[in-house]
């Protein structure tokens, strides 16, 4: 602060409390139409005051919607995609970043380029890709002439397929092969001295070793950031979920139970369950937001895609 | 920023970069590829052929006025959703620099819009929109009939608009936050000391010396209302009442999964791509003169 | 031809071995259906009942949702190899199976697998919609259902109508009647219901949907929205809606048309006979309800209305195995017990003439709460059926639907000319067809 001004203070604390309200406003009537009865939640104008039938509420989405497997799913999904682009973005980061090799830069725009369509304006044929992921080896070899060889001296016709419609690794996959994670290790690798590497390489250590010892100590912070970042969005995740998966029993997340729960098909507008449900699928990355926001802020402004 | 400590070695840095070469290239370039060879083709939705018919798809949405109105409502829709969210989030962002005793609390509450996911944010909204609810259907009890965004094209829009801007408010709030914070004290205090008073000091300080970030946010927030909307869309309205609210992206899934039309689909894939293209080429552009002036 | 699945190798080989580990073992196929609640419970009883009453097969039921999801995730996993054996499919994605070349004829599978049916007995209306035009049937008829009315009889009873209206000016009357005693919502309408309100009543009164007999003429066929009656029955519901009968009630404000029937909040709304049953488990302790065929315009004669609901397809690609379960599956739904059962539980009309006359004998239709339902097969038999009403075979009909529906909400909500939209629709519908044509130009109507 720079100097006083009690008028501009109280504007401030004003408009502060406005945005509170905004922000927030949407959360409350969540969490109040989820603990009320069905009577309750029928009134108008609604009580904006919770009332005592959270649980029953939350018991009834819970079991309406089926989230116990959902829940595992999301889980799986969004713990697989974190983990996979994380593992994938270090190694290919420092690959273009510490090594010197002709097609570097090449290698680097490939993926960068990446960044510039969503899943959702590829998403026709992204789906057929998912059907069998190996097609484009197939079409490879097939041009290449490799197929009609190894036929001719083998008899065997080569045949490649992998389906990934109805599989973790299906919902994976596709939300691994983004750059975003790429970009924010290569930005941060940039940042680390030559003297460093000069240093490492005197003490006879190898890259791997550098990588191992000096680089991924380093990026800890940076690996928070793009952890929490990537966990939000793939368990936020809704149109590839949904068309990906046929089983919904098996394969369904929470985020595509969500339209199972809004009122049509059982007769009654019991919104306290559809709020239940979404308070349920809203908690997990609300929390890893709230509770890791110091870190995962500083990766959102460093990623500057 | 030029490296000049390298590791020398033949294999080790393909091997690093192969995985996510592989999944790239068959989860990015060859679906992309394949967009565009289904855009000049007639796909049988069961798989039994193709034909090339050349530019007719694009020719055929071209021609269709239904198509236009799509585009030039999802115009409407990105540039009110990204205006409201980013005002709004730039008003907080500019009242929380001024750290007053207690903001942290603030602070940390407008990020949680950015944890939320489209649908469940749709769903509650619809919830609060409802005509039969009693939040803001309530007014129907004074002026029956006034709000019904189930027959109302404009109103749905609206509806599905304001949830979008409060989605997007936490992702806006954390970078103008970060780049106000980033403005050095001196500046400000030197503002302070001319006699400026703080409003005077927001706009004629401040917004000029942050407007990199709000131009990185526009077309942040443009690309991504053009691109996800689907989730708040088919939870809010499916698209309707008499297709008010259908946006490029859900006539796309619409029309491509639902109509069973893979080519017509794709070829109005292709027309998103160059649009959202073309933001980003225009970022890019202006980020590099940013890196000139530093 | 010998496929190498590069990553699951280790797995498949350790399930073949599992596989054959046993001596005996079952087959196990999979049937996906596009209904959910109630319904959907039906059909996994009937599974179970299947599963029961044999040893060689396993069916595996899985619910899709609805008629959309089926038909699309269907495909989805054709292209994918990975479809059921069974599948059903809507009366509107018919063409689409037909041209697809993805399925087996019903007719060849029961055959060669050893069953004799007796085909005749079928419904002739039931039948046709499913057949080639040389008189083959591709697809098992499964659930089979008629567009309806239905009213609350005590409303009617309370405007002094006695009986049930059976032309629209009655229906108007004896809504204006109802509106002026007090009830809010006469009629409940949906503009969604586009089978009953468009299609049906174009059967009903003799209208084609499209040429060439709705399309059974060939791909060119060319939509007729704009030509016919329906003009000036849309403009009626126009009216009816503008003057407050006519009450929009679909899921879109929170509650159905039936759920406000069954609710006792509207007094008249049209649907499926399908949902005889429905409406009978939700009903309103003391709701006296009635159900009735279609209203038809003053002054016209009815042909006969047309067939709803899906059939069952059986695709390509599965075992000679699984083709011998599906084809036990079949002979397992036609058995009298299993159709009457399946009838008596939804509201689904039986679908062979020995079936109807059955049930009827032994008294099904004679008392509440199945009473009414014969008026479903009165309806689909009222006349032999017409160019207009053998069906709708038109490509990617689903999508036409669509478009109607939208057609009906703007003239509902935005004020739009009836008339004028009529004609945006059918150059719209005809794009469609002219598209489907084109994705299949080689391709002849079976």
């Amino acid at each position: 602060m720079i100097e006083r001004s009690p008028i501009f203070d109280f504007i401030t604390y004003a408009t502060m409390t406005l945005g509170l309200l905004l922000v927030l406003t949407p959360f409350w009537i969540t969490f109040v139409a989820a603990s009320q009865s069905l009577q309750e939640v029928s009134n108008v104008p609604i009580v904006l005051w919770p009332s005592s039938h959270l649980m029953e509420n939350l018991n009834e989405a819970w079991t309406r919607a089926d989230l116990g497997p959902k829940m595992i799913n999301s889980l799986i999904v969004a713990v697989g995609v974190t983990v996979g682009k994380i593992v994938l973005a270090s190694l290919s980061a420092f690959s273009i970043v510490f090594f010197n090799y002709r097609a570097r830069m090449l290698c680097f725009w490939l993926i960068f380029v990446t960044l510039m369509l969503p899943l959702e304006v590829r998403i026709v044929p992204t789906y057929s890709i998912a059907a069998n992921a190996l097609l484009p080896f197939q079409v490879v070899l097939d041009t290449l002439g490799i197929t009609g060889l190894v036929e001719m001296l083998s008899g065997l016709r080569i045949g490649l397929e992998w389906n990934l419609l109805n599989s973790h690794t299906g919902l994976i996959l596709p939300l691994v092969a983004t750059a975003t994670g790429t970009f924010l290790y290569r930005q941060f690798f940039m940042t680390i001295p030559d003297e460093l590497v000069e240093a490492s390489k005197m003490d006879g250590s190898g890259p791997l070793r550098f990588f191992w010892d000096v680089l991924l100590p380093l990026s800890r912070t940076n690996m928070l950031a793009l952890a929490t970042i990537l966990f939000v969005s793939s368990w936020n995740q809704y149109l590839w979920p949904l068309l990906i998966t046929t089983d919904r029993a098996n394969y369904g997340t929470v985020v595509m139970q969500l339209k199972a729960l809004i009122p049509d098909t059982n007769g009654l507008p019991d919104w306290n369950v559809t709020m239940a449900g979404a308070l349920i699928i809203m908690l997990p990355p609300l929390l890893i937001v709230a509770f890791m926001q110091r870190w995962f802020v500083r990766g959102l402004i460093s990623r500057d895609k | 920023m030029e490296r000049r400590a390298y590791y020398r070695n033949g294999t080790l840095p393909w091997l690093l970069i192969a995985p996510q070469l592989l999944l790239v290239l068959v989860f990015f370039y060859w679906p992309t590829a394949q967009a565009l060879y289904w855009a000049f083709t007639l796909e049988q939705a069961w798989g039994g052929g193709n034909s090339w018919v050349g530019l007719d798809n694009f020719l055929s949405i071209f021609r269709d006025r239904e198509y236009w109105t799509t585009v030039a409502r999802s115009a409407f829709y990105a540039s009110l959703t990204t205006g409201l969210s980013m005002t709004v989030a730039l008003t907080l962002a500019v009242f929380v620099d001024r750290a007053l005793k207690g903001t942290r609390l603030f602070q940390s509450v407008f990020v949680w819009p950015y944890a939320i996911a489209a649908p469940a944010a749709g769903v509650a909204f619809r919830f609060i929109f409802a005509p039969e609810s009693g939040l803001v259907g309530s007014i129907n009890e004074l002026w029956p009939g006034i709000w019904n965004p189930a027959i109302n094209g404009f109103q749905a829009l609206a509806m599905v608009i304001m949830c979008h801007a409060w989605l997007g408010i936490g992702y806006n709030f954390i970078f103008f936050l970060a780049a106000l914070q980033m403005i050095p004290r001196s500046i400000t205090e030197a503002g302070a000391m001319d006699g400026a008073r703080p409003y005077q000091r927001m706009f004629d300080l401040q917004l000029p010396l942050i407007a990199p970030t709000v131009f990185f946010l526009l077309i942040i927030n443009l690309i991504s209302s053009f691109t996800d909307s689907f989730g708040i869309i088919d939870t809010m309205t499916e698209g309707g009442p008499v297709g008010s609210t259908e946006v490029m992206v859900y006539k796309i899934y619409f029309d491509g999964f639902k109509g069973l039309d893979y080519s017509g689909a794709a070829a109005q894939s292709i027309v998103l791509m160059l649009l959202v293209i073309a933001l980003t080429f225009v970022q890019f552009k202006w980020v590099e003169k940013r890196v000139h002036y530093n | 031809m010998t496929r190498t699945r590069l990553l699951s190798a280790a797995t498949t080989i350790a399930a073949l071995a599992l596989a054959t580990a046993p001596a005996m073992a079952q087959t196990k196929f999979e049937f996906w259906y596009g209904l959910s609640g109630d319904l959907s419970e039906r059909i996994q009883d009937m599974c179970k009942d299947f599963n029961a009453s044999q040893a060689d097969y396993e069916i595996v039921c899985i619910s899709q949702d609805n008629y959309d999801a089926n038909l699309q995730n269907t495909i989805a996993a054709y292209r994918a190899n990975k479809h059921p054996t069974i599948t059903q499919i809507f009366d509107a994605g018919t063409l689409d199976l037909m041209l697809s070349k993805a399925y087996i004829p019903v007719g060849q599978l029961m055959s060669e697998n050893g069953y004799d049916v007796n085909w005749v007995d079928y419904f002739s209306g039931i039948a046709s919609y499913y057949s080639t035009s040389g008189g083959e049937l591709l697809s098992m008829p499964f659930n089979s259902s008629t567009a309806m009315i239905y009213y609350n009889m005590d409303a009617l009873a309370k405007v002094g109508f006695e009986g049930k209206p059976t032309t629209w000016t009655e229906v108007e009357d004896v809504a204006r009647k109802m509106k002026a005693a007090g009830y809010e919502c006469p009629v409940a309408f949906d503009p969604a219901g586009v089978w009953q309100w468009y299609e049906q009543f174009s059967a009903i009164h003799n209208q084609p949907i499209a040429t060439k007999g709705n399309g059974f003429g060939g791909l060119d066929a060319e939509m007729a929205a704009s030509q016919g009656l329906w003009v000036d029955q849309l403009t009626w519901i126009k009216k009816m809606y503008d003057e407050g009968l006519f009450v929009h009630k679909s899921k879109d404000v929170g509650e159905t048309d039936l759920d406000a029937f069954a609710a006792g909040n509207c007094q008249v709304f049209s649907g499926s006979i399908a949902s005889h049953g429905t409406v009978t488990a939700k009903a309103v302790e003391g709701l006296n309800w009635d159900v009735a065929m279609l209203p038809v315009l003053e002054g016209t004669e009815r042909t006969n209305s047309l067939v709803g609901g899906a059939s069952l397809w059986t695709l390509q690609g599965k075992s000679a195995e699984e083709y011998k379960g599906a084809a036990a599956f079949f002979a397992f739904l036609a058995t009298p017990e299993q159709a009457e059962w399946w009838s008596t539980v939804t509201g689904y009309i039986p679908v062979t003439n020995s079936g109807f006359e059955a049930m009827t004998a032994n008294g099904f239709y004679a008392a509440a709460p199945y009473k009414g339902r014969e008026l479903a097969i009165a309806s689909l038999i009222a006349t032999p059926p017409t160019e207009n009403t053998r069906g709708i075979r038109l490509g990617n009909y689903a999508s036409i639907r669509a478009e109607m529906v939208k057609t009906i909400q703007d003239v509902l909500f935005n004020n739009a000319d009836v008339k004028e939209s009529l004609v945006a629709f059918d150059a719209k519908g005809n794009e469609i067809l002219r598209r489907f044509q084109a994705t299949y130009k080689d391709a002849v109507l079976p």
